[in-house]
């Protein structure tokens, strides 16, 4: 027997890497995936589809085991159907059927029956398990840890024998904390500030700056970004003329939440229910846009039932993968495959919208720009309210040095009160009537009517009060309370996406997905903790933030080795920090903060930065053209820019910013050469170039070499090294030839976008420079947070 | 001494030299490092873009796909689908043993009347095989044995949104990738310069419908799949041209110190991203040049222009698209979508047809001529067709001379030749009305598994990962290629 168990184990190592190499099977980590994905589209939930009376997603289902006898005895793998049929090379007998394509590796096999060996232990999924709190590991001899978090990466590096990188050093990890917590570069000024302070005492310098960082308004815009990912926001309508549609109000008010540091849990109320809370304020009102942001046609000839069954399970799509890390949306034609979650779930789940009014667009939507999609009001958001409040104050008792400076307070006052913005919200009517559509199919209303309820199975220990109809505002209770609902599994959820923000990846790879197709976390017991912590904190999206970055795993350096690169090529131990592309916005943001463009104005309508012409031609109802901005709007941040679902800014579409058709949790990190001709040549970039050389000009001092300096400070926070000055001096001198034979190209270059073209400068160096400030643009270093 | 620096001088130093060689990319870093000249050629991947690991799954018949997307849906009564048997019924009521209460658009749900429309238009059998087209398709009728006319499609989705998002990503929700996204993600490119999957949207006397990026963007799977479009005004591929004032010469040495910046990037940080940069931003280079080469017909013999027809030589329009195709399959390009809009005739149909079939008839033919007398053929699937059919009764007022149809997803003809389709034959059949299919139906979904089939890859196997489900171009049903046309 010893020589088999040898053999299995050696077999095991690859496969269980991300487990770590503790002796023993774990079925959540080890098993369940590969039962998920290889056996329970027909031994799992799906009562219909079910194969041979076997169902292998329950213990209870294996024991009892199929038709064919003894599927599973523990400890006895040979006496295991099983085993005997996942081994077999017979045609008509090997699991899994030779038509699905599906084939196990030698490896997965060996995994179970060893887990057959050790027992064959179930274990419910941990995804519905509620977090709880594990002890933190003492670690012997531990000076790294700052926080609890390394204690559990340290004794899991131990474990694997890796040690943890060193500290990076401070100004890459100034660098990191800027783009991690408020999307923007630090100033020179910032960087030497934070390298002053880290040298008399780092921990209390990170503490410091990460104070300074949450409680600056770029972290509320920040945090937005990802969160308008999620609930899949969009200017425009998506389907068929893609219309504009009024919404930016809502933009902003998560922008808000993020800033003001709003509980998540009231987040979550406002957003799905904010109309049913008491006296709603507008705020909670615009909040609710969340659930107008889904696409809706206004194509000529649509039947209304389809496109509200369309729409319907839109809904419980984006809900289930945004709050619950599920993707109940399979449950619209069929049970879930791999997990739990059944057909009448999916349409009990999506009952609690059935009285959003979603249905006036489909008389008077028109194809006008914006379309309309009652019910929309007319607001200010917070941030223009509390101004305008400043503003009229100031107006009663300040004391105006002169006319004019009176008058420009009256200017703003008058401008703001008259900005106000239509924007959709939730408002309640009398709730349609759901059916379970068998198959999904709309128009077949035989199926049985469904009231809203909580899936079946997560709502076992917590009936609810059978008294009245549940609301939306029950749902976002259930989702957000840890005792009487699903509250930890939702701050589960949720902290993996915080750690993805400032780590690189999740702890459980699929951020979108914790069911059977999911990943089971690398650090479970730390995953847990920081869900517990999450609630226990209230809900406090700034500590938890706080709390990822002030830990020393976060400070490592990212370098790696050659040992890691074979032992963690996907940075999942994290014996180091992680490198990557910054994304889409952060790339825009990146460039204007360098050359001096960027405006920081807070919130407000979208904008339009320059677009190739013609971008829009195959729009239609109506025919679209575009006018770019030709104001300072022109360099807001890219999270303002207008998001056309259809046509995406081509600059964002290249760095993978999402349509935002669906929830996206997680966005791809390309790298192409349309990507590569972009940064190249799109005029937003060729504009920041040409003024940051005016920068480097004007403010980088006399010489050449101290411009050169002064550059590679404001892009990289750091000197160019004694080749890079070469490289640089070689490209400045070929493109200082070729402007100087060329005086009317070097005018061209830089006239480049809508600056101000300097009188004073020679266009010739200027250009000159432009051309280095273009090609330090273009490092990859610069847009690499590191 | 800048802290930075300092710093990664260190670290690379210890780090690195642990071992003896890093691989990364197939380039040894020690190898690299050794290499102390920062002049060296830059090392560019073998391959930018290869195929995914055992792909294709079995022997390709073709290598590559050209699919014409009608975009609004082209009467196939008016074009394939001959009914001479309507004729009688002309401004008669659709007998209801047809109609069947079939679910309609509320374009036409309001109509008192669902009086018959009979084509126009006279039919020929063409060809060998004798396959049936109107006078509508002079040219097309030339290529008839090439292809296999298949007249019983179907699909779900009766309004456009819906249907295009279908017909192209092989489902009505947004959010999947276009079958050219998918075929770019499996099988890669041979191009070293220009992208997989080109995507032609030329310009239309009446555009009618709108087009959706969704047909050719890359859905769930990473953006670097999405179609390219090439572009008749302004830059042909965005932003490929050069900023205003900056000639060739200046942006060769930009990539060069680019480059050579990034190389020492890469020594600092020994991150495989970098090297994968420096490979893009070469690969853009050589895009910026081989793409106006690719537009440039001056070497074309006059033929060969002239078999495109007149437009042949007018940027945007269907034949210069055609013609580019051509030449896009000839450099490697795995994928080319032509979308060409204005086929939603839901009034004025007979005069709007004609002009729809005057822009793409003569250059299509011309198209599958061309491959084949170049050999290109056998090699490249050809996909012609719209994203639904349209009705047998009319929309509106109803005459001998004109007549509307609205949408019809019960059944439409679409027709495929070149690489694994046996040319010269009819598949299925409707009734006498051209409102249900009575023999062989094809769903969508087995036009594509048909398709990939070509291409060497068995449907049912080719999946992504995306919301806890296996994800495939074919949907969650079995769906099998059309045999009978396959050879």
């Amino acid at each position: 027997m010893m020589p088999r168990r040898f053999l299995a184990l050696s077999i095991l190592v690859p496969v269980l890497w991300t487990g770590g190499l503790s002796a023993s099977v774990d079925f959540n980590r080890d098993i369940r995936p590969i039962l998920s994905d290889y056996c329970f589209t027909c031994h799992g939930p799906d009562e219909r589809k079910r194969k041979g009376e076997l169902r292998l997603d329950t213990a209870a289902g294996a024991l009892k085991g199929g038709e064919t006898g003894d599927t599973i005895v523990a400890g006895k793998p040979d006496d295991s159907e099983l085993i005997h049929r996942l081994f077999s090379t017979d045609p008509d007998e090997i699991m899994p059927l030779p038509k699905t394509h599906k084939k196990l590796s030698k490896g997965q096999k060996e995994l179970i029956r060893q887990w057959i060996v050790e027992g064959a232990r179930y274990e419910e999924p941990w995804t519905y398990v509620p977090p709880r709190r594990h002890p933190v590991p003492p670690v012997e001899g531990n000076d790294w840890s700052e926080n609890w978090i390394d204690n559990f990466i340290l004794t899991r590096l131990q474990r694997e024998n890796l040690t943890p990188s060193p500290d990076t050093d401070p100004v890459t990890l100034v660098r990191r904390l800027h783009f991690d917590l408020i999307g923007l570069p630090p100033t020179p000024g910032e960087v030497n500030q934070f390298v002053k302070r880290w040298k008399e005492d780092p921990s209390a310098c990170l503490e410091a700056t990460t104070d300074e960082l949450l409680a600056s308004p770029h972290f509320g815009e920040r945090m937005a970004m990802y969160w308008l990912d999620l609930v899949r926001y969009a200017d425009t309508c998506g389907y068929h003329g893609d219309q504009d549609h009024s919404i930016s109000p809502y933009r902003d008010y998560v922008i808000d939440a993020f800033n003001d540091n709003l509980p998540f849990d009231r987040f979550t109320r406002e957003q799905l229910a904010g109309d049913l809370l008491p006296n709603p304020t507008v705020d909670q009102k615009i909040a609710t846009g969340y659930n107008r942001l889904l696409q809706t046609s206004h194509e000529g000839g649509v039947q209304a039932k389809e496109y509200l069954a369309i729409y319907f399970a839109d809904r419980v799509r984006n809900l289930s993968n945004v709050w619950m890390g599920a993707t109940v949306g399979c449950g619209q034609c069929h049970d879930h495959k791999y997990d739990p979650y059944t057909s009448r779930d999916f349409y009990a789940l999506g009952s609690f919208f059935a009285d959003v009014d979603e249905s006036q667009h489909f008389k008077v939507g028109s194809n006008s720009l914006p379309t309309r999609r009652p019910p929309e009001i007319e607001v200010h958001t917070k941030r223009e309210r509390q101004r305008i409040a400043e503003l009229r104050k100031l107006l009663k008792t300040a004391r105006f040095a002169d006319e004019a400076a009176r008058k420009q307070v009256e200017t703003e006052l008058a401008a703001l009160e008259k900005a106000r913005r239509k924007t959709m919200i939730t408002v309640a009517i009398k709730p349609r009537t759901i059916r379970i559509l068998p198959r999904g199919n709309w128009l077949d209303d035989s199926g049985p009517v469904v009231e809203p309820a909580f899936p079946a199975f997560l709502a076992r220990n917590n009936p609810p009060p059978a008294s009245a109809r549940l609301t939306r505002l029950d749902l976002a209770n259930w989702l957000t309370d840890p005792d009487a609902g699903t509250g930890g599994l939702t701050a589960r959820v949720m902290v993996n996406r915080f750690w993805y923000l400032v780590f690189g990846s999740g702890i459980s790879k699929r951020l979108e997905d914790f069911g059977g197709q999911g990943e089971a976390p690398v650090h479970p017991e730390l995953l847990d903790n920081l869900a517990v912590e999450f609630y226990e904190s209230g809900w406090n999206v700034k500590h938890m933030m706080k709390l990822l970055v002030t830990s020393r795993t976060y400070r490592q350096g990212s370098l790696t080795s050659v040992v890691l690169r074979e032992r963690d090529p996907y940075n999942r131990l994290l014996a180091r920090q992680s490198r990557y592309r910054l994304p889409a916005e952060t790339i825009r943001d990146n460039a204007l903060a360098i050359s001096g463009l960027l405006r920081t104005d807070y919130g407000g309508a979208s904008a339009k930065p320059y677009q190739p012409a013609g971008y829009y031609r195959h729009l239609n109802f109506p025919a679209r053209k575009y006018a770019h901005h030709a104001d300072d709007r022109q360099w807001r941040r890219g999270l303002y820019v207008h998001w056309q679902r259809q046509f995406l800014h081509p600059m964002l579409r290249a760095f993978d910013a999402p349509t935002r058709e669906e929830c996206t949790a997680e966005r791809p990190r390309s790298n192409t050469p349309i990507a590569a001709m972009t940064l190249l040549n799109d005029p937003s970039f060729v504009e920041a170039a040409r003024v940051f050389a005016e920068r480097i000009l004007k403010e980088g001092g006399k010489d050449d070499k101290a411009r050169l300096e002064f550059a590679y400070r404001e892009a990289l926070s750091r000197l160019p090294d004694g080749k890079e000055r070469e490289i640089m001096t070689r490209l400045f001198q070929a493109a200082g030839k070729e402007f100087k034979a060329n005086p009317a190209a070097a005018r061209e270059l830089v006239s480049t976008g809508q600056a101000p073209v300097p009188g004073n400068l020679d266009a010739i160096e200027h250009a000159t420079w432009t051309t280095v400030a273009r090609a330090i643009l273009n490092l990859s270093e610069t847009y690499t947070r590191n | 001494m800048d802290p930075a620096l300092e710093y990664h001088q260190l670290q690379s130093r210890r780090r690195f030299f642990q071992g003896a060689g890093l691989k990364v990319g197939g380039i040894a870093l020690a190898q690299l490092l050794g290499q102390r000249s920062l002049a060296a050629e830059p090392t560019v991947a073998d391959d930018i873009h290869p195929a995914l690991p055992g792909l294709p799954h079995f022997a390709p018949k073709a290598k590559n796909l050209i699919y014409l997307h009608m975009n609004g849906a082209p009467a196939q009564q008016d074009l394939f689908d001959h009914k001479p048997q309507m004729e009688k019924f002309f401004d008669k009521e659709l007998p209801d043993s047809i109609r069947n209460g079939q679910r309609i658009t509320t374009m036409t749900s309001g109509q008192k009347r669902f009086p018959v429309a009979p084509s126009r238009f006279a039919f020929e059998r063409c060809g060998q095989s004798g396959i049936l087209m109107s006078e509508l398709v002079p040219h097309m009728k030339g290529i008839a044995d090439e292809i296999a006319m298949i007249k019983s499609v179907h699909t779900e989705a009766i309004n456009h949104d819906p249907a295009c998002t279908f017909v192209m990503t092989g489902s009505e929700v947004p959010g999947k990738p276009s079958l050219g996204s998918w075929l770019s993600y499996g099988l890669g490119s041979e191009s070293q310069n220009l992208p997989a999957f080109v995507v032609f949207t030329p310009t239309v006397k009446n555009p009618s419908q709108a087009l959706f990026t969704r047909m050719w963007t890359s859905g769930f799977l990473p953006s670097k799949y999405d179609g390219v479009k090439l572009r008749s005004a302004g830059d042909p591929v965005l932003y490929v041209k050069n900023p205003p004032g900056v000639r060739p010469g200046d942006r060769r040495s930009m990539l060069d110190a680019l480059g050579q910046l990034n190389r020492k990037a890469f020594e600092r940080f020994g991150d495989p991203e970098t090297q994968t940069r420096i490979a893009q931003y070469e690969m853009a280079f050589r895009m910026q040049t081989s793409v106006p080469e690719l537009t440039d017909l001056g070497q074309e013999s006059k033929a060969t222009l002239e078999m495109y027809g007149p437009d042949v030589q007018k940027p945007g329009s269907f034949a210069h698209s055609a013609i580019l195709t051509r030449r896009l399959i000839e450099r490697g390009v795995r994928v080319v979508q032509i979308l060409h809009r204005g086929w939603d005739q839901h009034g004025n149909l007979p005069k709007e047809i004609k002009n729809q079939c005057l822009d793409v008839d003569q250059p299509t033919a011309a198209l599958i001529r061309d491959l084949k007398e170049r050999g290109m053929l056998k090699d490249t699937v050809v996909v012609f067709g719209g994203e639904f059919g349209r009705t047998a009764y009319c929309q509106g007022k109803l005459t001998r001379e004109n007549y509307g149809r609205d949408h019809h997803p019960r059944n439409f003809c679409m027709w495929m030749a070149g690489g694994g389709i046996r040319g010269g034959l009819t598949h299925g059949e409707t009734d006498d009305f051209s409102y249900n299919v009575t023999e062989k139906p094809v769903h969508l979904n087995e036009m594509n598994a048909t398709i990939l089939h070509c291409m060497g890859i068995d449907n049912h196997r080719f999946r992504f990962p995306f919301q806890g489900l296996q994800q495939r171009l074919t949907g969650v049903e079995d769906a099998y290629p059309i045999k009978d046309i396959l050879l």
